[in-house]
């Protein structure tokens, strides 16, 4: 279903395009000159992103921070094992993938430890990531409340996601 | 969001000191090459979906898929000009339909757009990041891609509770920023 939805709709709007008389192959071309000045613009941005989190993973600090936080995330019905998870996910999916990898490694993908970490994964997003580009392009200094609530919803999401996966 | 940044730095680059000081100019390095390589990459994504974007944007496509979705996009983020409500509108459909690749430019035009120049974030500034970072997405094809390949015997057990736990914190993230937002009104 997911393998087919992607080319149907690309065929689609290609064909609908040649319909109406749109130049399908010179508005294509126009829309993807604009992605290397926009990834140009936000390069300085990831690459701060990427040395601040593989620094941080590679201190170890992360999983310090994980043995200090366990018994909250048992308290809020988060299993330990995926807190790890839990706190790199908002810096960077890449790192999230690989703790997912040996998590289904370790437990199992269908454990309950695994279900659990593919829900959190797949629900969430990368908060750190996404604002800080959001906002790069912007003339925002203060982002005020934004990464708060964010992580409010990205700790609300870890909850839901492994109550709901006691059920499956 | 940079204090948050120099905090992470200056905590982890103590730690490495103290336990493995070598290591520490080789992860920056490598953090970088890492960054340089997934922009490359991603300056390829972004050309075939701001390609096709582009494509559903001359064919006026995009014009009508905004409109459907204009009642609740001009409900959450309240009056904005034409050109960032089809630019938010693209955001999150594209979002939902999972392809967060081509979610990105629109959501950063948006950004653009909803820029008023005063350095301060504004409520549907917040409300779009906010939606963006709780990830709404309806198919987890990454994650259930991953779960068949580590010998899963169902690997889209975990849609419907991924979908459940994406739309509730949405929902949260959207009353949190309204109520939040609405209170700062009334105060000054």
């Amino acid at each position: 279903m997911a393998d087919l939805f992607i080319p149907i709709l690309v065929a689609f709007i290609m064909i609908y395009a040649t319909i109406k008389g749109v130049d399908a192959y010179t508005s294509f071309v126009n829309g993807a000159k604009g992605a290397l000045p926009l990834m140009a613009s936000l390069m300085p941005f990831i690459i701060a992103m990427f040395v601040a989190v593989e620094l941080f993973r590679n201190s170890g600090l992360s999983a310090y921070l994980c043995e200090f936080l366990a018994p909250v995330f048992k308290f809020i019905g988060i299993p330990p094992e995926v807190c790890e998870l839990t706190l790199i996910r908002p810096f960077s999916s890449n790192a999230a993938y690989v703790l997912l990898r040996d998590i289904f490694s370790t437990y199992g993908a269908d454990s309950y430890i695994g279900k659990c970490a593919s829900v959190i994964m797949g629900s969430s997003d990368t908060i750190f990531y996404v604002s800080s580009i959001y906002f790069a392009s912007t003339s925002v200094k203060k982002t005020l409340l934004t990464i708060p609530i964010a992580l409010i919803c990205n700790v609300a999401c870890a909850i839901i996601a492994c109550f709901c996966c006691r059920f499956i | 969001m940079s204090k948050i940044w120099v905090v992470m730095i200056v905590l982890s680059l103590a730690m490495t000191a103290i336990f493995a000081p070598s290591t520490i100019v080789g992860t920056m390095m490598e953090a970088a090459k890492m960054g340089v390589t997934m922009c490359i990459e991603f300056i390829g994504i972004y050309a075939v979906w701001m390609g096709i974007m582009q494509v559903l944007d001359d064919c006026k496509l995009s014009h009508k898929l905004s409109k459907i979705l204009s009642k609740p996009v001009q409900y959450i983020f309240g009056k904005t000009d034409q050109e960032t409500e089809k630019n938010i509108c693209l955001n999150i459909a594209s979002n939902i339909i999972g392809i967060g690749s081509a979610a990105t430019p629109y959501g950063i035009k948006a950004m653009q757009g909803l820029d008023k120049g005063d350095k301060r974030a504004t409520r549907a500034m917040i409300m779009l990041v906010v939606i963006n970072s709780t990830g709404i997405q309806l198919l987890p094809t990454t994650v259930i891609g991953m779960r068949a390949i580590a010998g899963s015997v169902s690997p889209s057990a975990i849609l419907w509770p991924t979908i459940v736990s994406t739309f509730l914190p949405t929902i949260l993230g959207i009353l949190l920023v309204s109520a939040i937002y609405r209170r700062r009104k009334q105060n000054g």
